[in-house]
C-alpha cells in the first residue's frame, strides 16, 4: 500500500483552481450571463401552516415585462424527493415544485419570470394570496404526540430505524451503573459564502439545460426529468464553480422552478436568492433530542449504550430517511462495548426543510454521546482520556452488530497522539481566574467513507492521453473547494508518472462526464480517487502496450517514470509519453484512452480527536475556545495541506455549533436571525490557536490507504468544546448552543 | 437613470445608473467585473469588498453614485501585467483558497492592510478580517497567506 516512494500522493499542493479564484476569473453561476436572460423570483410563505384559500396573479401577469408566473394551479403537479439519488430510489416523495398548502415560513407558493430582477421583485409582491391557516407544530416532541397537527397525510412520524447488537437491556441490569441524559441539538445553516443560485436554458429542441453549482448533477437530472416529465437525453445539469456547499447543495430546491419557468418561456431564466433566503427556504440540519442511556461497570468500562433520537427533519421528507440510517451506523464504529441500540425518528414539524450537511447525522450522535460520557467519566473518578482508551475500538475491532472488521481504526492512536501535543495529563482540567474560568475538554467522533452497505457507490471516469504526454480527465467529481478533483489529479499523476498539474479536469456535467454518484457521504477521496486510480492503472496498461511495440521490449519490463516509458532492464530503451502517444497514433491508429467504473466494497470508518481549552467570561456569559488540537486518522493524505484546511474549517463550523449558531424562530415560526448579523459564525479573530495532527496508518482499501477527512472533522469539535466548558465552571450543558445568555442564566440560577 | 464616471483599477467608465443601484450592482451586473462577490448584500460578509481611495468596503453597501470621483480598484485590479500581486501568490501557496467565494475580498481587504501596515502582527490581521466571512478554512491558512505575503512584500522571503 505504501510500500514505494510516492512522488506526487502525499504532497501538499493548492487545489487546481487556486489562480482562477485569487484573481476573480474564476465563473460560479452568478456569474453567468445569457442573451436575453430573464432574472426569476420566488414568493415564499409568510405563514407556517396554511392552505392557499385564493392565489391571483392577474395582476403580476399584466405587469410589462413579466413572462412566466407559476404557482400550484399551473405548475406540473408530480410528486418526488429532492433528495433521492439515484432513479428508482425508494424515499418519501412527499413535495410538488408549487402545492395548495404552504408547510413552513418559506415555503414556495409562486415563482415569477421577468425582462429584469425589479419586474419580478414587483410582480412578487402584486401576487394576492389569501391563506386558510392551519394549526401548526414546531416541537418535534409534540409533533408525535397524538392530535398533533398533521402535516403530511398518514401523521408526522416518517419512520422509526433502529440498529441493534448485543442484548442491551440484559446488559443494562448487570452494570454497576446506569446512566441518562437528555441533549438537544439546533437547526443550523451551512452559510456557504456563495448563496443559491440556478440558471436554466431551454432551446427551439426541447434541451433544457441546467446551470447549477451543486453536488450532484446526476441526481439532479433524475429529478427534473421526473418532475418536468422530460426524458434525460433532454436534460443536461452542469456545475460551475461551488462557492461552498456542506451538503447545502446536495439537494435540489430550486433548480426544478427554475427549469420549469425556462420550460415555459423559452428564455435563460435566472434565480439567486437572497441570504435570507438562502437561510430558510434551502436546507439546514437537522435539529434533534438525544435521549441517551449507558452501563458501565466502576473500572470505566463501557458495557451497553441506547440512543433514542427524535430527529427534526422540517416541513419535507428529503434527507429524514437517509440521515437517519447514516447516524444510525456511526455509533457502532468507535467503542469496544457489545451492547448498543440506536433508534431514530424522523419527524414533520413546520420549520424549515432539513437536508445534508458535513457529517450528515454525525454530529447529532457524537455531541450527546462524548459529553454524556465526560460525565460519566467524571462521576466514576476517571479521566476522561483514560476512559475513551479503556474503551475505544483497537485496529483489530469489529463491528458488534455484524461481527465485520472496522478495516484500521485508529482513535486510539488519535487520543494519545492528541493528549501528549495538548499536554492533557500536565493541565490542570479547571483554572480559575475569578471573573474568568477556564477550562479543557475534548472529544472522539467518526464518520464513514461512501455508501457501501446503503447502497450503490459508484463513480465512473473517462481518462486520455494527449499527444504531448499530457492527459484530460472526465470527472463526475464535484469539487466544492475541497480538492476532490485535485487530489485524482494527483493519483492519476502518480500512476502515470505525469505532473498532477499536466492533468486537465472536465467536471461534474451529465453530457460531458460519466456517471458518479454525487459528491456527499464522504466518498470524494476513498471512493472517487479509487476510481482514478483504476481509470489511470487501465490507461498505463494500453501506454506500456504501445510502448512495448515501439521499443521492442515485453510490456512487463516497462515503468513509467516523470513522462517516460524506460525499461526496467535496461534504462538506455526508453521513450517519452509523447513518443508513445504520437506512435501510437500512427502506427497502431488508435486513442489511448479509458473508461472505468470503480464500485466500493468496503466500508470503513475516520476518527478524530479534538482538544480544546476554553475561557469563559462569568460576567458576559461568553465563551472564547483559546487553544485547539485537532488529531485525525485519515489513513493516508494524499494531499496533507488540503487535509489540514477541511480540518480548520471543520474547526470554525463545529466552534459554531457549540457556541454561537442555530436558527431561532417567533411563536409563529418566523425566523429571528436568518441573517449573516444576526446568525453568529465565527469570525478570523474568534478562532482558536490551532494545531492539526494527522495519523497515517493506511487504510486498503482506500486509494494508497487513504480515507475521508472533510465531515469526519467536524463531529467532534462541539463536544470537545463542550466538555471544556463544563469543566472550566463545573456545570453540565446538554443543550447547544451555548450562547452567552443561556451561560448566564445558568451561572446566575448556580449563584 | 443618470450618468456617473467610475474610475476602476486605472480605467474610466461612463455609466447610466438609477439612483438606488449599489456599486456591487453596477460592477457584476453593468460592467462584468464578476470578481467582486456577493454572498449577502447586507455588509456582513466582506464577499464584495473593493478598495475605495485605498479603503476596504463592502461595495454592495455603496450607491453607485457616491462612489464617482473616487479610485476603485476590484479584485480584477490586483493583478499587474498578468502577474500575480505577492499576495495572490502567497494565497494560493498557503493552502488560503478552498471555494474560493470569499477570496477576492480577503485580498482586498489584506491589501488594504499591508498597504498601511507591513508587518501586522496575527491580531492584526485578524482583527483586518473582521469583516470577511469564510466558511471552508477555519481563517488560518489566509491568515498565513497574508504573513506570508507580509514578508515577501518586505523583501524577507
Amino acid at each position: 500500500m505504501q510500500d514505494k516512494n510516492l512522488v506526487y500522493v502525499g504532497n501538499s499542493r493548492p487545489i487546481r483552481d487556486a489562480a482562477l479564484k485569487v484573481t476573480g476569473q474564476l465563473q460560479y453561476t452568478g456569474d453567468l450571463k445569457f442573451p436575453h436572460m430573464l432574472h426569476a423570483k420566488m414568493l415564499f410563505s409568510p405563514v407556517a401552516h396554511a392552505k392557499i384559500k385564493r392565489i391571483d396573479t392577474s395582476k403580476a401577469e399584466a405587469l410589462p415585462g413579466v413572462k412566466a408566473v407559476v404557482t400550484y394551479k399551473n405548475a406540473p403537479r408530480i410528486p418526488y424527493n429532492s433528495a433521492m439519488r439515484f432513479y428508482e430510489h425508494k424515499i418519501p416523495e412527499v413535495e410538488y415544485l408549487f402545492d395548495d398548502t404552504v408547510r413552513f415560513v418559506g415555503d414556495r407558493v409562486a415563482a415569477v419570470a421577468a425582462e429584469d430582477l425589479e419586474t419580478a421583485e414587483k410582480a412578487i409582491r402584486l401576487i394576492e394570496v389569501e391563506y386558510e391557516e392551519l394549526p401548526p407544530v414546531f416541537d418535534p416532541e409534540e409533533a408525535l404526540k397524538e392530535g398533533a397537527p398533521e402535516i403530511h397525510p398518514g401523521g408526522n412520524k416518517i419512520a422509526e430505524i433502529k440498529a441493534e447488537a448485543g442484548n442491551v437491556d440484559e446488559a443494562f441490569a448487570q452494570a454497576d451503573y446506569v446512566f441518562e441524559d437528555r441533549f438537544t441539538v439546533p437547526q443550523i445553516h451551512h452559510c456557504a459564502i456563495e448563496p443559491h443560485v440556478a440558471i436554466a436554458t431551454y432551446d427551439s429542441r426541447g434541451k433544457l439545460t441546467v446551470y447549477s453549482p451543486n453536488q450532484n448533477t446526476f441526481a439532479f437530472r433524475i429529478i427534473i426529468s421526473k418532475v418536468l416529465e422530460m426524458p434525460m437525453s433532454k436534460v443536461r445539469v452542469i456545475r460551475p464553480a461551488i462557492g461552498g456547499a456542506f451538503g447545502g447543495k446536495l439537494e435540489a430546491t430550486i433548480e426544478p422552478v427554475v427549469a420549469l419557468l425556462a420550460k415555459l418561456t423559452g428564455r435563460p431564466v435566472k434565480m439567486e436568492l437572497n441570504r435570507r433566503e438562502t437561510m430558510v427556504s434551502t436546507r439546514t440540519r437537522h435539529a434533534a433530542v438525544v435521549y441517551l442511556k449507558s452501563g458501565v461497570n466502576k473500572d470505566g468500562t463501557l458495557v451497553a449504550q441506547d440512543f433514542k433520537v427524535i430527529l427534526n427533519t422540517g416541513a419535507y421528507a428529503t434527507s429524514a430517511l437517509n440521515v437517519s440510517g447514516a447516524m444510525s451506523h456511526k455509533v457502532f464504529k468507535v467503542y469496544k462495548t457489545k451492547h448498543m441500540r440506536f433508534t431514530v425518528t424522523p419527524v414533520y414539524t413546520n420549520t424549515p426543510i432539513a437536508g445534508a450537511m458535513r457529517g450528515y447525522g454525525s454530529p447529532q450522535a457524537f455531541f450527546p454521546q462524548q459529553v454524556h460520557l465526560q460525565r460519566i467519566a467524571k462521576a466514576l473518578n476517571m479521566d476522561f482520556v483514560e476512559f475513551q482508551l479503556k474503551n475505544l475500538v483497537e485496529p483489530d475491532g469489529v463491528d458488534p452488530r455484524f461481527n465485520t472488521p472496522h478495516g484500521n481504526p485508529r482513535p486510539i492512536d488519535c487520543v494519545k497522539r492528541g493528549a501528549e501535543s495538548f499536554n492533557w495529563f500536565n493541565r490542570p482540567k479547571a483554572v480559575d481566574l475569578g471573573r474568568f474560568k477556564r477550562g479543557i475538554g475534548m472529544a472522539v467522533g467518526a464518520h464513514g467513507n461512501g455508501c457501501f452497505g446503503a447502497h450503490r457507490d459508484v463513480t465512473a471516469m473517462v481518462l486520455k492521453m494527449n499527444e504531448d504526454g499530457t492527459a484530460t480527465l472526465f470527472t463526475g467529481s464535484h469539487d466544492m473547494g475541497n480538492g476532490t478533483v485535485t487530489a485524482e489529479t494527483q493519483v492519476i499523476g502518480e500512476i502515470l508518472g505525469i505532473d498532477p498539474e499536466n492533468i486537465e479536469c472536465i467536471e461534474a456535467d451529465t453530457e460531458a462526464t460519466p456517471w458518479n454518484l454525487g459528491d456527499y457521504a464522504s466518498r470524494g477521496v476513498f471512493v472517487s480517487c479509487n476510481a482514478a486510480k483504476k481509470v489511470a492503472e487501465s490507461v498505463r496498461k494500453e501506454i506500456l502496450k504501445e510502448a512495448a511495440i515501439l521499443l521492442e521490449v515485453p510490456a512487463e519490463e516497462l515503468e513509467l517514470v516523470g513522462g517516460w516509458v524506460v525499461s526496467k532492464k535496461d534504462p538506455a530503451k526508453k521513450a517519452t509519453l509523447c513518443e508513445v502517444i504520437v506512435n501510437a497514433q500512427k502506427v497502431s491508429q488508435r486513442e489511448i484512452i479509458a473508461a472505468e467504473t470503480f464500485a466500493s466494497q468496503a466500508g470503513v470508518t475516520s476518527y478524530g480527536a479534538h482538544f480544546a481549552e476554553v475561557e469563559v467570561d462569568t460576567e458576559t456569559g461568553k465563551i472564547r475556545v483559546l487553544d485547539y488540537v485537532a488529531v485525525h486518522d485519515v489513513g493516508k493524505a494524499i494531499n496533507p495541506m488540503a487535509v489540514e484546511g477541511q480540518i480548520e474549517g471543520a474547526i470554525q463550523m463545529g466552534i459554531g455549533y457549540a457556541l454561537t449558531e442555530g436558527l431561532e424562530f417567533d411563536e409563529k415560526g418566523k425566523a429571528l436571525n436568518n441573517s449573516f448579523k444576526k446568525y453568529h459564525m465565527l469570525k478570523a479573530s474568534e478562532m482558536p490557536k490551532t494545531k492539526v495532527l494527522l495519523v497515517e496508518e493506511g487504510e486498503d482499501p482506500g486509494p494508497f490507504g487513504a480515507k475521508s477527512i472533510g465531515e469526519c472533522s467536524t463531529v467532534p469539535v462541539a463536544p470537545a468544546v463542550v466538555n471544556a466548558v463544563s469543566n472550566a465552571l463545573g456545570i453540565d450543558f446538554r443543550d447547544l448552543p451555548l450562547k452567552p445568555e443561556k451561560v448566564l442564566k445558568v451561572l446566575q440560577r448556580q449563584s | 437613470m443618470q450618468l456617473v464616471k467610475l474610475l476602476i483599477n486605472g480605467k474610466e467608465y461612463e455609466v447610466a445608473v438609477k439612483k438606488n443601484w449599489t456599486l456591487l450592482y453596477v460592477l457584476r451586473e453593468i460592467l462584468n467585473f464578476t470578481g467582486t462577490k456577493c454572498g449577502c448584500n447586507t455588509g456582513d460578509c466582506g464577499a464584495c469588498k473593493v478598495l475605495i481611495d485605498g479603503e476596504p468596503v463592502n461595495s454592495c453597501v455603496v450607491l453607485a453614485t457616491k462612489a464617482e470621483g473616487k479610485k476603485i480598484v476590484t479584485i480584477e485590479g490586483i493583478a499587474e501585467d498578468n502577474n500575480l500581486h505577492p499576495i495572490q501568490q502567497a494565497f494560493i501557496e498557503a493552502g488560503a483558497v478552498q471555494c474560493g467565494f470569499c477570496t477576492p475580498g480577503m485580498i482586498i481587504t489584506a491589501k488594504a492592510l499591508l498597504d498601511k501596515n507591513p508587518s501586522p502582527s496575527r491580531e492584526e490581521i485578524a482583527q483586518a478580517l473582521d469583516n470577511n466571512l469564510c466558511r471552508c478554512t477555519g481563517y488560518i491558512k489566509i491568515m498565513d497567506a497574508i504573513e506570508l505575503a507580509a514578508s515577501r512584500l518586505r523583501g524577507e522571503a
